[in-house]
């Protein structure tokens, strides 16, 4: 209770009003005039369940509202399915209309209160000089959610990187970062005067050009180190026979992460900025990304790629949890982070092959098949093995004699990489199953009775095999086999439509009330955030992109194909893509802590540890999800 | 707050000398044919130093303003007099002002005259609306010998006139606010206890227009029925 006389230059009322707001974004941003001036114009109303707040009749919305208790239930009107549909739920402490007041035009949304509701509102100018005086209230009204998750973000940066003592972020556009002047040569110099300029310059590398400038190879002084030890050509050579050709280029538009990608998967150290024309404009090396911070994502991937033992690799396990702290402290968001994963595990799964071939090749080439989230590129700390083989029966052999050399080879892999930390699949979806190590004629058979023969066992493991993906060996064959198994279900609306269906088996864990669903799990609250909060979107997303014809199987990357074919409406694609990327984030954040605390990983986490904004965003991003699968519904009238 | 009253002080200085004539101050209105959906209703709350309206003072007043259904914030009423002579040592632990608010309260005469003319004249409706009613009578008739009756409605009964059989528990504010779970950001405050209240008769007047009760007048019938229905099951 407060005494009557503290701050007595503002009403109790006023004063409790403000405190309200303050619990709340975008209010909590705001200065405390900025709040007096809403409460000293607010009136209050109050709305039984049922009653209409807001609708389109009413003309130009002249009132901006914030709930103080209850709810209110946004209804569209569904032209397809003729009824009323609802399209958002706001509770306490949300506002509303933003579009339509900042529009100046009428809602478009009929706002009926769902329950006892009272609301907070002020008119249009008391609205107007808020907007124009208050940054974080003209920003929240103009971008709305998405500029609440751009805080999320931006604090987990900062509290990331105080620790890590740097500022520049991994979505830093590479021309922003003070580039050196590359040294340059052409193709006909020697070596020794190639090797001479660069003493002059005091640099390790450089490129070599043609008369369009431009980058044609480059040479630098490990290559020099390889040329002498090997003794592959004089110093008096010209350079172009040294030197290493097409040296990888990227756009200056390009980002930091783009560039760590590219270093981490080819293992190059260095990598030529061009313009439009693909002149060179700039070099930049994995030392300019990465000298603020001590992120080593190239050193790490150079050195799995080249491990020369599996205890090396084993050991290098750590590092990589170590790296998903640092990239999640700079800023990389979600669908970076899993990719930088997915990047360092094929690294790892590769190399993994590799040192085996060398010890004991089977003596038959073959493709090494991933499913499920590594096929999505989608995959976190927590993985388990999912994998196959594909191959092309050579001729005089039978299918079966293939098998013989590749099964066991096969299970040392899988054994092996169990030790580096990808768990042994428990559904024996792994390369030394028999019935995974197929060839590709096998495979067609396998996919054609998984498409017509649809069971509820062939709907459960679509989430695995439907999302696949080459990471070792000739790439061709996969990609006739997919486009088969493209092709086939496009042309079979009942496996869709079955699909579908098991793409609503698992809904987002809110409740009528707009509050979470628990699981039961003793007597702890916890959310399920792969089962309850990402499988909703990845699996609705499958349905679509399959249906469609899209080739990849990242669900990121899907969304943008299904704008791209106007199967999605680009505001509803953003909208999903940052909720589920915002789940992922909240799921890794989760890992990372259990890791801290030496905890088993789990997906589960009490949503009473977050805080009320992250809490806020991740019952937005369920919403996200309940309109996302009321999508797939309507398309499939389930 | 403290601006508007020193204009309204001001104001009063400048165009009339000495203290001002009860008839100069609006008249009280009768309830009659004015939609619920329209007027002015004035939502007040008491703080006094004890229950004994004979000997008993008040020293703060909390009042909101409902304007055409909805509560604005920017009419509202909330000070705390001046009487550092009394005795609050009873009551101080209730309502929070000591001693030294006390001290630093508004002038009692020109509080009161400035809360008539903010009234004007409204109905007025309090929870348990006797008790405020006698000390604010009582009061005016001490201070400024001002002795004409506002229209006075007790949310009190309203809250069961329109939610009959409710099971809230009890009869009091708190009962009626946990029920319909509102936050009383400050109770025993008589600012935030009158917004409390004048929430509840939000609540209330929705259920009267749903049921086809539009005038003053009309409301008041509802609760005299209410009162009489109670005092016949007696008890």
């Amino acid at each position: 209770m407060a005494p009557a006389n503290k701050d007595t230059t503002r009403p109790q009322n006023t004063r409790s009003i403000m405190v309200f707001l303050q619990a709340h974004a975008p209010f909590s941003n705001m200065d405390d005039d900025h709040l007096a001036h809403f409460a000293e114009h607010a009136t209050l109303r109050f709305y039984a369940d049922g009653d209409v707040v807001l609708s389109a009749e009413d003309g130009l919305v002249d009132r901006f509202y914030v709930v103080k208790q209850g709810r209110i239930r946004g209804e569209r009107h569904n032209e397809q399915a003729d009824k009323m549909e609802t399209t958002f739920e706001i509770s306490v402490g949300e506002c509303f209309p933003l579009a339509a007041i900042v529009g100046e035009r009428p809602t478009r949304t009929l706002h009926r209160a769902a329950g006892d509701t009272f609301c907070l509102s002020i008119e249009q100018d008391a609205f107007v000089s808020l907007f124009s005086e208050s940054e974080p209230f003209r920003d929240f009204c103009l971008r709305g959610v998405s500029s609440l998750l751009d805080q999320v973000n931006q604090r987990i940066q900062t509290g990331a990187m105080a620790s890590m003592g740097s500022s520049i972020s991994l979505n830093t556009p590479l021309e922003r970062y003070s580039l050196r002047k590359p040294i340059t040569c052409l193709a006909e110099l020697t070596v020794r005067k190639a090797v001479a300029h660069m003493h002059e310059n005091n640099v390790g590398s450089i490129v070599i050009i043609d008369d369009n400038e431009r980058p044609t190879g480059i040479f630098t002084l490990r290559d020099l180190r390889t040329m002498i030890a090997e003794d592959r050509c004089t110093l008096d050579s010209p350079v172009h026979e040294i030197m290493t050709r097409n040296p990888c280029s990227l756009p200056a538009e390009a980002d930091a992460f783009d560039a760590a990608m590219l270093m981490a998967e080819h293992h190059f150290s260095h990598l030529c900025l061009v313009d439009k024309d693909g002149r060179l404009i700039g070099m930049v090396s994995e030392r300019d990304l990465f000298s603020l911070q001590r992120v080593d994502l190239v050193n790490l991937a150079r050195t799995i790629g080249t491990a020369t033992q599996l205890s090396t690799l084993v050991g290098l396990r750590a590092d990589v949890s170590g790296l998903v702290d640092a990239m999640l402290a700079h800023g990389a968001d979600s669908g970076q982070v899993v990719k930088i994963i997915t990047t360092l595990n094929d690294v790892t799964v590769r190399r993994v092959l590799e040192l085996n071939i060398q010890k004991n090749d089977p003596g038959i080439p073959f493709t090494w098949l991933t499913f499920g989230s590594e096929g999505r590129q989608e995959q976190t700390l927590l993985t388990d093995q999912d994998n196959g083989i594909l191959f092309q029966t050579p001729d005089g052999m039978t299918e079966d004699q293939v098998r013989e050399k590749l099964l066991p080879f096969a299970r040392v892999v899988n054994d092996e990489l169990a030790e580096c930390g990808f768990t042994l699949c428990k559904g024996n979806i792994m390369a030394s199953n028999p019935k995974l190590c197929l060839s590709d004629r096998e495979w067609d058979d396998w996919f054609i009775r998984f498409i017509d023969a649809s069971t509820p066992q062939n709907l459960v493991y679509s989430s695995i095999f439907l999302d696949m993906r080459a990471i070792f060996g000739p790439t061709d064959s996969l990609e006739g086999l997919l486009e088969r198994v493209l092709t086939r279900i496009r042309n079979n609306a009942l496996f869709q439509k079955m699909l579908a269906g098991n793409a609503l088996q698992r809904k987002p864990p809110l409740t009528m009330f707009r509050n979470f669903r628990y699981v039961t799990d003793g007597n702890k609250r916890s959310l399920d955030l792969k089962r309850q909060g990402l499988a909703p979107f990845v699996e609705s997303i499958r349905v679509f992109a399959l249906a469609n014809g899209v080739r990849s199987a990242n669900t990121l990357e899907r969304m943008d194909e299904l704008v791209k074919t106007g199967v999605f409406d680009s505001k509803d694609a953003d909208a999903w893509k940052d909720a589920y990327s915002l789940i992922q984030v909240i799921r890794m954040r989760a890992h990372q802590e259990m890791l801290d605390k030496d905890e088993e990983l789990t997906n589960y986490i009490d949503p009473d540890d977050l805080n009320p904004l992250d809490r806020r965003i991740l019952r937005e991003s369920f919403r996200q999800a309940q309109r996302l699968q009321q999508k797939l519904e309507l398309t499939y009238q389930l | 707050m403290l601006e508007q009253i020193k204009l309204w002080i001001e104001r009063c200085r400048r165009g009339r000398t000495g203290s001002i004539a009860p008839e100069m101050l609006p008249t009280p209105k009768k309830p009659g044919d004015q939609l619920l959906s329209d007027c002015r209703l004035i939502v007040l709350d008491l703080e006094t130093t004890g229950l004994n309206v004979g000997k008993d003072e008040v020293i703060a007043i909390g009042a909101v303003a409902i304007n055409k259904g909805a509560i604005d914030l920017s009419d509202q009423f909330d000070l705390i007099l001046k009487r550092p002579e009394l005795d609050i040592t009873e009551t101080v632990l209730i309502h929070g002002i000591g001693p030294e608010a006390l001290t630093h309260g508004h002038e009692i005469e020109e509080a009161l005259l400035f809360l008539l003319e903010w009234m004007n004249g409204d109905p007025v409706l309090a929870y348990h609306s006797a008790f405020d009613q006698a000390f604010l009578e009582k009061t005016l008739k001490a201070q400024l010998g001002y002795t004409r009756n506002h229209t006075w409605m007790d949310v009190a009964d309203m809250l069961p006139a329109f939610f009959p059989n409710t099971p809230t528990g009890g009869k009091g504010l708190d009962y009626w606010a946990d029920y319909f779970g509102l936050e009383v950001s400050a109770r025993h405050h008589a600012a935030s206890d009158a917004l409390a209240t004048a929430e509840l008769t939000l609540i209330a007047l929705n259920r009267a227009h749903k049921i086809g009760l539009k005038t003053l007048k009309e409301l008041q019938g509802k609760l005299r029925y209410h009162r009489r229905l109670q005092s016949m099951h007696g008890a």
